[in-house]
């Protein structure tokens, strides 16, 4: 992390979430640099690009993007394709990569209204990852998160917390992992939440590590 | 009669019992009444204060009379004692801890002599209903009597200062949930874990096994094994301490849980396939006079006290036993030392009289008229089925003439029974039903799993097609064996100890005409204290049976209804979970000092803690304010102009790009619903904006239209309001300040006039966009910036504004410079009522448009005349800020309210704006403004809703 550079010079994003110190700056987001091997751990993704399309839920954009309301599965180049509602996918990248992702995707659309919106700065985005996950997650949200029904690869769009969350399973190194996903103005209070619920589980906080997804 | 004083040690303790449960090589000391007592890990409150020779715990709920063992366990009803701040904790169930404070609660100025006890003297004026009879008149003089009554009622006391408790809550989705671990729960778990169930195992006591706890050497033997093989079995998960509270529909649970380490209780709420229903059987209390002495215990109270916890429970007793349980309590009190001076056998006919003494047991005086001195008399006379969730998941259960107690009717196919609630026989028949349940229920479980799978098209396609169902399991019959049915010894004693209802009570109940048990219960409170009709419904039943003359099925029960045990309410509300809103400048309100406003989940700056002078600096210099909350909506697609006409009552047809347009929402019935702009950025892209506190509504508006009126438009509508920091820089020199940030876009007012909308770059932030529009009557610009960064253009702003005057201004100011412009705040200037004609909205209705919402009704109003008109007022007395809701009278009828009132910083004056009958709506018409201090002041109505600048040449220089 170098010196802040004067203000107008450098671009610094920043997450709804305050970043744990040490805070540093990379590719141009303010984040924390926090490592942690704790059992559960918490990290703001914020930072991940992301993409929201719309299309019909049977048409050309939706045969290219390969996954289903209820599913989320990454794609050739590694983006992580979010089935976020019926003709609504959301779709995660690495930090800055949204307006190639949206072209990319309208680009199929072959005539088919479709839309893709930066929705980057719009939306907190969270990872809880660990073997108590499931556990921690069932403090504050009443779906069952058990294999059989929210398998690896499951989203789900529910209360968390009592806020709108999309929820999506997207395991790590045969551990469970979860991606939460919100308004960007709730995230600090999402994350604080998650706090409480993990804190019997030793959960600590792991800053974001490049590229995120 | 050889009471022990207590501070000489534990002179009742036995030598160590094969299943006791205190770990005598922990010693620990606690202090009860103030004074220290000697204990052991594993004791409860009441059990160490018995290993000391205490009989008495509490004084009781009315006649305050002494109370001590009767159960031993969670349920008994004397032993309620305060520990440290905490009120009402079950003292026969509670665990003692090192230095823990016990104390009795309701007793003053002791437990041993209580002056309330008064209250026996003049008892027999304290029937039932005395309350309702005595304290209904005269009204008045009712909070009087509830100050002293206050007094008499029973409970505990928390401080005002009482710490917060963690209490937590979670959610749980298991196949089978076993309410009760005694034998049968242990089998039904492990059958069903073994069948592939994924079990959660409750228990209300510390541990698993019921009664075979104390139990014989075979008896013991059997709970290692049944222990052992919940140990073993894959997917139970045990609770202790823990109970079933409720059971509602689809098998939804509420489990509270005790047994954490970190948390003082624990609200699970579960989902179950299966309930299997395993409570066992709970003692019942006999009636007799002087049935509440302490000293008069259950036989399953003696048996827990000395072989759980090794204490002695008296030295010469008299026992009364109907069944094999009382039996082997007898051979338990000869093994514990205890001399058994008469055994009175309840199946061979008439059995007690009474029992008499003044702080105890002294001498039981039996049927045959022989009396014996002891000071401990035990009854072991039948047993009530805790039918509780039974009754919960709607069956109805039966009285059995031959077992004296209730059994299942007819239950749900979620729901089994095993153990004791289902029927009687041997250890080894009830742990094979028990396990053939357990089967069962997992069987049922795995069948609702697959059909609420096969619902679900995600999970669906990834399963293997689902096995085939297995067939159900037999359940064994399970036989019900004859018991004598023992009730009651006369007409006096105790049926409900809870609450200080006598035999006597229930009787002269129904002589008053209350016969039916829903009444009595109601009418003298019988089963509605702490134990909840778990010890003492049956004996009403049969009280009032017998007082009635019919039978106990003629009679009825009342239902159990949730929670089955006593609940703190920091278990029902759990973790406060309230989800906040916050802008991307927050840190920066906070670090200033901002006064924070709550509106809806928004925390938002109310003032930086000079709104006046917030205001003079919008109007002489420039000023900027968070408006981040802001509804706001990215509309794309070739139809977007259709939906504003529709949403919109004014014209959306022609909407160049670059312009912005001030439109009204009205719902189908005409009344206004939201306002804002809508601003159109490129050719298919839109942006429209609604009111912070109306952005749900207007979204789902949107949404409603779109998915069930209109399907066909080709709109995507994605909700941006926190996508972007939105910021208002208002004030004559905001051009000025702009021009220092904003690199491409020529801020000029011929360049960027007043309702136009501009896309840039701002204090190197790509991505912007700004519209010339504004609520304050100042030149203003609206910045919006994509979040992330907007905490860089807010501090950007005023950096490079302080030459310029510039200061942060809340939402106090942004609020007097509106009503000093005149615009109206949905929801407050208007209500549920105000159509837009009303809100001095006409001018936006375009009812030549064939169609938009509210029209039909808009059509009707602009026919009429009849309606209040919102209107600018000012009082005469420019001094008086009439309270906003304060009336406008006319005579004696009311023709009007305030909505909306400040003294203004730039008028100095007060102004308001407000409702008025169609008759005073005249400008210049003096209206009367009643205050809520009854006096009045006059106002003046104004030609239109400004009170500042009026022609809008400020806004648009």
């Amino acid at each position: 992390m170098g010196e802040r550079a004067p203000r107008e010079a450098a671009l610094v994003a920043r997450s709804p979430i305050a970043p744990v110190p040490p805070a540093t700056v990379e590719q141009g987001w303010e984040i924390s640099a926090r490592r942690s091997v704790a059992p559960l751990r918490l990290t703001d993704a914020t930072p991940l690009a992301k993409v929201l399309v719309r299309a019909a839920a049977d048409g050309p954009v939706a045969r290219g993007l390969e996954v289903r309301f209820g599913r989320a599965a990454r794609d050739a180049d590694g983006v992580l394709v979010v089935g976020s509602g019926p003709g609504e996918w959301l779709l995660l990248a690495p930090p800055g990569a949204a307006p190639e992702i949206a072209s990319r995707v309208t680009a199929r659309a072959d005539g088919e209204f479709a839309s893709a919106f930066d929705v980057t700065h719009g939306r907190a985005l969270m990872r809880l990852s660990g073997a108590p996950a499931s556990d921690a997650l069932a403090k504050v949200c009443a779906i069952d998160l058990s294999d059989a029904v929210t398998p690896d690869g499951a989203a789900v769009r529910t209360s968390v917390a009592k806020l709108v969350t999309d929820l999506v399973r997207d395991d790590r190194g045969g551990e469970p992992s979860y991606l939460l996903h919100c308004e960007r103005s709730s995230g600090q209070y999402l994350f604080d939440a998650l706090l409480d619920a993990g804190d019997e589980f030793g959960v600590d906080v792991d800053g974001f590590v490049f590229p995120g997804v | 009669m050889t009471a022990v004083s207590a501070r000489t040690g534990m002179t009742l303790r036995l030598e160590p019992q094969p299943g006791e449960v205190i770990d005598r090589n922990r010693p620990l000391e606690f202090t009860w009444n103030g004074q220290r007592f000697p204990a052991y890990h594993g004791d409860t409150i009441v059990s160490a204060l018995a290993a000391c020779g205490e009989r008495i715990f509490s004084r009781s709920f009315k006649y305050h009379r002494p109370r001590g063992l009767l159960s031993a366990s969670f349920l008994d009803p004397g032993c309620t004692v305060q520990v440290g701040d905490e009120p009402n904790v079950r003292g026969a169930h509670r665990r003692v801890e090192p230095g823990m404070v016990v104390s009795a609660q309701n007793v003053w100025p002791s437990l041993r002599y209580d002056v309330k006890s008064v209250n026996q003297v003049v008892g027999r004026f304290l029937t039932a209903g005395f309350y309702y009879k005595t304290f209904i008149k005269p009204q008045r003089l009712w909070p009087a009597y509830e100050r002293v009554l206050r007094r008499f009622s029973s409970g505990g006391v928390v401080a005002k200062d009482s710490a917060h408790g963690y209490y937590d809550k979670r959610y749980a989705h298991p196949d089978v949930v076993v309410a009760g671990g005694g034998p049968a729960g242990m089998a039904a778990a492990v059958a069903a874990a073994e069948a592939g169930a994924a079990v959660l195992l409750v228990e209300e006591e510390y541990e698993l096994g019921g009664h075979l706890r104390w139990g014989d050497a075979g008896q013991l033997e059997a709970l290692r094994e049944l222990r052992a093989a919940v140990a073993a079995a894959p997917g139970v998960e045990v609770m202790t301490n823990s109970v079933v509270n409720g059971r509602y529909d689809g098998n939804w649970l509420g489990i509270v849980q005790r047994n954490l380490p970190h948390v003082v209780e624990r609200l699970v709420k579960a989902r179950a396939k299966t309930l299997v229903v395993a409570p066992g059987l709970i003692e019942r209390p006999y009636v007799f006079e002087g049935n509440d002495l302490p000293g008069v215990m259950l036989s399953t109270g003696v048996r827990r006290l000395v072989n759980l916890h090794a204490v002695k429970p008296g030295q010469r007793a008299v026992v009364l036993s109907a069944n094999p349980e009382g039996d082997a309590a007898i051979d338990d009190l000869a093994r514990a030392g205890v001399e058994v001076a008469k055994v009175v056998d309840g199946r061979r006919g008439p059995t007690i009289q009474r029992a008499t003494g003044s702080r105890g047991v002294q001498a039981v005086e039996c049927a045959d008229g022989t009396v014996v001195d002891c000071d401990l008399l035990v009854t072991a006379v039948g047993w009530t089925a805790p039918t509780a969730l039974l009754n919960m998941a709607g069956d109805r259960p039966v009285y059995s003439e031959r077992a004296a107690r209730f059994l299942p009717s007819r239950l749900p196919d979620d729901v089994l029974v095993a153990g004791g609630i289902a029927g009687d026989g041997p250890l080894e028949q009830l742990t094979e039903h028990a396990r053939a349940v357990g089967r069962e229920a997992a069987r049922r479980a795995a069948e609702t799993a697959r059909s609420l799978c096969a619902g679900i098209p995600q999970i669906a396609e990834r399963r293997a097609g689902p096995p085939d169902p297995e067939p159900a399991v037999a359940l064994p019959e399970l036989p019900v064996e004859d018991h004598p049915a023992l009730f009651f010894s006369g007409t006096r004693g105790f049926v409900d100890f809870s609450e200080d209802v006598t035999a006597k009570d229930l009787i002269a109940a129904a002589e008053e005409g209350y016969d039916s048990i829903e009444l009595v219960k109601r009418y003298t409170t019988v089963t509605m204290g702490p134990s909840q009709g778990k010890l003492e419904t049956v004996n009403a039943v049969a009280v009032l049976a017998a007082a009635t003359g019919r039978t106990i099925p003629e009679t009825g029960t009342t239902v159990w209804r949730p929670p089955y045990a006593p609940i703190t309410l920091g278990a029902l509300a759990g973790r406060i979970f309230e989800p906040v809103r916050h802008s991307p400048m927050q840190p920066w309100h906070e670090a200033a000092g901002a006064t924070p406003l709550v509106a809806g989940a928004w925390i938002r700056p109310d003032s930086y803690g000079d709104p006046a002078g917030e205001v003079r600096a919008v109007r002489s210099d420039v000023g900027i304010i968070d408006v981040t909350p802001l509804g706001k909506f990215d509309l794309r697609g070739p139809d977007v102009p259709e939906l504003l006409n529709q949403l919109y009552v004014n014209k959306w047809s022609r909407l160049d790009v670059g312009s912005v347009r001030y439109g009204v929402m009205c719902a189908e019935d005409g009344v206004v619903l939201d306002d804002g702009v809508t601003g159109r950025l490129a050719e298919d892209r839109y942006i429209l904006t609604a009111t912070s506190s109306g952005a749900a509504t207007v979204q789902e508006w949107i949404e409603s239209w779109l998915q069930t009126e209109r399907p066909d438009w080709r709109i995507h509508v994605t909700p941006v309001t926190t996508a972007y920091a939105s910021i208002n820089v208002a004030g004559p020199r905001s051009r000025e300040l702009l021009g220092r940030l904003v690199e491409d876009v020529d801020l000029a007012n011929e360049a960027f006039p007043y309702m136009r909308v501009r896309v840039g770059r701002i204090a190197g932030v790509d991505g912007c966009f700004m519209w010339r529009i504004g609520f304050t009557g100042e030149l203003s610009y609206e910045l919006h910036v994509p979040a992330s960064h907007g905490l860089r253009v807010w501090e950007a702003l005023l950096e490079r504004g302080a030459d310029l005057g510039v200061r942060p201004f809340g939402v106090e100011a942004q609020r007097i410079l509106r009503l000093e412009k005149g615009h109206f705040i949905v929801g407050q200037d208007t209500d549920g009522l105000t159509q837009a004609y009303g809100a001095g909205l006409g001018w936006a209705v375009k009812l030549d448009k064939p169609d938009f919402a509210g029209r039909t009704e808009l059509v009707w109003q602009s026919r009429r005349d009849d309606y209040f008109r919102l209107v600018g007022l000012q009082p005469v007395d420019g001094s008086v800020v009439p309270p906003e809701a304060s009336q406008i009278v006319l005579g004696r009828r009311i023709a009007g309210r305030i909505t909306s009132s400040r003294m203004s910083p730039t008028l100095g004056r007060s102004i308001c704006l407000g409702f008025v009958a169609p008759s005073l709506t005249g400008p210049g018409t003096q209206v009367t403004v009643r205050l809520p201090d009854g006096g009045e002041v006059a106002a003046t109505v104004m030609p239109q809703h400004a009170h500042f600048d009026p022609e809008g040449t400020r806004q648009r220089g």
